[in-house]
This record gives structure tokens, sequence and C-alpha cells, in this order.
């Protein structure tokens, strides 16, 4: 009993040490840091948006239509971003469509981390057949250019937020695949996992309590990535109307509404691209601080 | 060389039956009956609609259905349009040199300012210029292409007046086009101020569309020059005596070379996937706008051979991009893989 806290306790404070260490690694990174304070922020303004927004995101206005922002020529500060053409309040669906933007993200990497990870070990630990069965059909999606691949799979799924989800995902996926098959394939040749072996480890525990682990590393950055990836992805299909569809406030959709007035009234456009920019930026800057952090070897040497 | 390419063409054969049993399938997974979507708003009587059942094939098996449709694209056969009633593969040729001229004006783009600013960066490493390259090159990595694209339509059309916002050519010009590409076809016609118009409708799209792998290449080869430039034949080559210019672009670019053309077959798909947003902001008539125009139309057909069909390309890309990389490292071709 004792013995077994120790361990824990011993496991524990190790574990401690890296997050440190990952930590000043991470810190290093100025970009990296910036991104994640601009991430930060965009959480907090999506977990609340309900108390931060000043209007409902698809109410009308219609003594209000195309308002321009305040800093421009009579805009005001009832409509701080100005209004749609409908009369929506642009500074609320901006704060509303931050929750798209990690909606969107967390659920495709969610299904690209849990099948990539299986698909990729399935193959790593079944050389031959399954593997050369799985890669085929990873190299098959792979041939489709991505945005290709979505648009068909949302014309077969039907146009809607979910479905274009689902599609990004799968076009994603074979990248997760390939990258988790060969990490495990390296780590497959270490003494740790012949020794695991020895002892009677199932190959399940072989997959998953000791291969899997020191194949984390690469993914998590590759997670980080096809984070910002999904989101510009899913803003692609949503100003192609195969996105999220009319009246939400998605950013794509909304850039979508603008583009009829791109001459005329071009401040519509401004905010939303400029706010996809940013997130898609600042979670690229934080996915070259944890490369940095997680793996000196893939250091991309900065300075 | 010979069996590495044997042993590379082999390989494409399963991947070939899956992407015509992806496309086969693409057909029968779509929703709603293909020959009501065909027949549209009308309706069809029932002898009528059993009628072309059987001319499509759609009475038959599955699998029977599959190997005719093998057989048909074997021998050139794409399927018909619902839409213009022409073979896809026609149209296909048709539309194609207009994205080919358009992906390569992007593709040169990017070349001509993301590899130079990417040595040079490297070179500079932890430099001012340095710095703000990256960070540009991130932003460009970063950036929404329909936004950018649009931002440069307001700024440079919009705003300055400078270049038309749609299209291929102005709509005054009339002339035969043999070849297909604008840039050639205007030269050859005569028609005065032709090449001018083809230019400038050319320069926004080319732009938009080479912006994001002029990004990547800047950052791919800044990296895979700072690797070479730290290996201890560049010191050699160095203590040699040879000049800076020398020892960066003879001895280290062409040992950077290899994920530099990694990362440019690479960006073939992305110039195609790209070319889908780009074509339809600018109304460019390439194969990128006429798939999402067949999306929308529910042209089955087209969407079902156009898929094959690039496919097909990129396919091609990555097999000549291997290739390459035989020609430019002969350890590759003698490992096999």
């Amino acid at each position: 009993m004792n013995v077994e806290t120790s361990t824990n306790q011993s496991q524990q404070s190790a574990f401690m040490a890296v997050l440190a260490s990952f930590w000043f690694e991470f810190r290093q990174n100025k970009g990296a840091l910036y991104g994640l304070i601009f991430i930060s922020i965009l959480a907090f303004i999506a977990i609340f948006a309900d108390f931060i927004s000043p209007y409902d995101p698809i109410e009308q206005y219609r003594d209000a239509l195309k308002l321009p922002p305040v800093w421009a020529e009579g805009g005001t500060w009832t409509h701080i971003f100005g209004t749609d053409a409908l009369g929506r309040d642009q500074l609320s669906r901006m704060i509303y469509g931050s929750r798209y933007s990690f909606y969107i993200g967390f659920i495709v990497i969610f299904f690209c981390l849990t099948i990539g990870i299986v698909l990729g070990l399935i193959a790593a630990f079944n050389r031959g057949f399954i593997e050369n069965m799985i890669m085929r059909l990873m190299d098959i999606i792979l041939a489709f250019p991505s945005l290709l691949m979505a648009l068909a799979l949302v014309a077969i799924l039907g146009p809607s937020l979910e479905n274009a989800m689902i599609a990004i995902a799968v076009v994603f996926i074979p990248h997760f695949v390939r990258l988790t098959r060969a990490q495990a394939l390296s780590e497959l040749g270490k003494d740790y996992v012949s020794s695991s072996k020895t002892m009677g480890a199932s190959t399940f525990r072989l997959m998953f309590i000791n291969v899997l682990p020191n194949c984390m590393a690469p993914l998590i950055v590759q997670a980080t990535m096809s984070f910002s990836s999904a989101i510009l992805d899913a803003a692609a299909l949503g100003f192609l109307g195969m996105g999220a569809q009319p009246p939400s406030p998605e950013w794509g959709t909304m850039l979508a509404d603008s583009r009829q007035y791109i001459l005329s009234d071009p401040w519509m456009m401004g905010v939303p691209g400029l706010a996809i920019l940013f997130t898609v930026l600042s979670i690229n800057l934080i996915g070259d601080g944890l490369r940095d952090a997680l793996d000196p070897k893939m250091k991309t040497a900065k300075g | 060389m010979f069996s590495f390419l044997f042993r590379r063409l082999l390989v494409l054969i399963p991947t070939y039956i899956g992407i015509t049993l992806a496309a086969f399938a693409f057909i029968h997974v779509i929703p709603g009956d293909p020959i009501l979507v065909m027949a549209g708003e009308r309706g069809l009587p029932p002898e009528k609609y059993a009628e072309l059942m059987h001319a499509f094939g759609f009475d038959q098996p599955l699998w029977k259905q599959y190997f005719d449709y093998v057989g048909q694209l074997l021998q050139g056969n794409f399927g018909i349009s619902f839409v213009t009633g022409r073979p896809v593969l026609d149209e296909f040729f048709e539309l194609f040199p207009a994205t080919v001229e358009l992906a390569f004006f992007a593709l040169f783009f990017a070349l001509l300012i993301g590899i130079p600013a990417g040595i040079i960066a490297a070179v500079k490493r932890g430099t001012f210029f340095d710095h703000s390259l990256m960070t540009i090159s991130l932003t460009g990595f970063s950036m929404p292409l329909f936004w950018w694209a649009l931002l440069l339509i307001v700024f440079f059309s919009g705003y300055l007046g400078w270049t038309p916002v749609s299209g291929r050519i102005s709509a005054m010009f009339f002339f035969d086009t043999p070849t297909g590409f604008m840039l050639i076809d205007s030269l050859l016609s005569d028609e005065e101020g032709a090449f001018k118009s083809a230019v400038m409708h050319l320069i926004l799209p080319a732009i938009a569309l080479g912006t994001i792998p002029m990004a990547t290449f800047a950052r791919q080869s800044r990296s895979a020059m700072l690797e070479t430039l730290n290996e201890d034949f560049i010191k050699t080559a160095r203590a040699k005596g040879l000049s800076p210019f020398r020892v960066t672009i003879v001895h280290a670019f062409r040992n950077a070379l290899i994920p530099i053309v990694t990362v440019i077959g690479l960006s073939v798909g992305v110039l195609l996937g790209g070319a889908i947003l780009t074509e339809t902001i600018f109304s460019w008539p390439g194969i990128g706008k006429w798939m999402v125009d067949s999306i929308f139309r529910r042209d089955y057909p087209v969407v079902q051979g156009g898929l094959i069909l690039i496919a097909t390309i990129v396919i091609m890309v990555n097999l000549m991009v291997d290739i390459l990389y035989g020609i430019i490292d002969p350890r590759i071709r003698k490992q096999g893989h």
C-alpha cells in the first residue's frame, strides 16, 4: 500500500516536471505565447457569448440596414461593427460565430485523432494485407484535392455544418493514419516493446498503453495544425453555401452574405475575414510552439 | 531506375481501382434517383422512366454496372452531362487549359518570390528581414483564400480600378482559341489590346491562388537551407575559399532541393483545390468552377467523371515528383523505396 502511493507520487512529480519543462520551452516562443493569449480570449468570448453579446445574432433590425461600423462615416455606437444587409448586428454575430470555430475544430480533431490512431496502430501491428488495405484506402482519399473531396461528400450528405465537419474529418484522417503508423513502426523495434511482449502483454495493451503514448508528440502538433485547417475549410464550405446554413452566424457564411456588397460596402467583409485570419494564425503559432517544445529534433530553427 | 518506376506504377493499380469504385459509389449513394433528377421538375411517365433506367443500365445488378462503367472509362467514355448533353471528357479538355494557365502562373509567382525569400531568410538568419519574412509567410499560410481574393478585388478592382473583376478576357474581343491558353491565343489573334486584357484578367486570380503556396515555399526553403548550411560539406566549401554565392546556391541549395521539390509536388493538389475557390470568385471558366457548378446543378456524371480526371492529375504529378527525386538524389532510386 505504502509502496504504491510513493510510486504514484513519484510518477506524479515526474509528470509535473515534464509539464514544467514543456511550459519552459513553449514560453521561449513569443509567437506561440501571443497565439495562446488570443485563443484564450476567444474561448472566453465563445463561452460567455450569452452575456457579452449586445444583441441577438439573428434578430433583424429593419430600421438599421447595412449600417457602417463605428469608425466609418455614419457609424453609431449602438452597432459597433455595423449591421448586415438584413439589419443584424455584426458584433453579436461575430461573438456567437466564435463558438462555431471551436465547435468545428474540436469535433473534427476528435474524429481525426480517434479514427486515425486506431487505423494507424492496426496498420502498424498487422503488416501485410491489412496494412496494405488501410494504406491504399488512405492513398485514394489523398488522391482528391481535399476541398473537392469535402464538397463531393457534402453533396452526398446534404449541405449542413455537421455534414461539412464529417467531410472535413474524412479528408484529414489519412494524415493521422500515416503519421501514427510511421511513428508506431519506429517504436515497435525498440527494446521496451519486445520486453513488454515477453512479459505477455496483449496486443491491445502493447498498442494503447506501451506504444501510443510515445507516438503522441507529432500527433498533437498535427492535431493543432489540423484544427486551424478545419476552421479554414469549414469557412470555405460555408462560403460556397455547403457548410453552415443561414441564419447561423458562422464566419464563412457571413463572408458569403457580404460577397455581393464587396464593391458598395466593403467593410462588411472586413471583420469576419480578419477574425478567421487571426484565429487560424494564432492556432498555427501555437502549433509551431508545440512542435519546438515537444520535439527538439523537429525544431523549426528559430532565431 | 526502371525497376523503381515499375514498382511505383504497380502500386497505382489498386489505388486506381479504389478511385473508380469511389466515383462509381458516388452516383449510387447520392440522395435522390438520378433519372428523376435529370427529368427535373416536370416528372416522367412510367414507361419513359423504365426506358431511361434501361438506357443508363440502372436496372442491371451493381457489380455488372461497375464493370460496364470501368469498361466505358477504359474506352475514354466518362459519361454525358445531364445539363449540356455533351461528353464529360470534351468539356474537361475545353476547360482544363484555363485552369492550367491559372495554376501555372500562380505557381510561377509562388516560386519566384517564395524560394529566394526563403534562401535569403536562411542566410540572414535572426535578422529583422528573417523575422518579418517569417511573420508574413505565416500570415499568408493562415489566410482564408476566398477572403484574400475578395480583398484583392476590393483594392485593385474596386478602389484603384486597375484590374477587371471576372472572366479571362474582356467581352469586346472575339477570336479563335486554338490552344485554349488565353495568353497565347490573344497574341496569335492580332487583336490590339487583347493580350493586355488577358494579362490583366490573369494577375489577380494568379496572385490569390499563389499566395498560400508562396508562404509554404518560403518556410520550407528556409528550413531546408538552414539544415544544409550547418552540414560539414558547407564548412569545407567555405574553408576552400569559395564565394558565399557559390556556397549558398551551388552547394547548399542543391542539397536543400529535395524537401523543396516535395512541397512543390504537394502544392499541385493545393493549387487544384484552391482553384475551386479562386475560379468561383473570379468567374474563371476552368475545371474548379465547372466542378462547383456541377455539384450545385446536380450534374452527377460531370462530378463523377471530373473526380476521376482530377484524381488522375494529382496521381500523375505525385509520380513525376517521385521520378524527379530519383534524378536529384541517386541514392533514392538505388534504395527503391
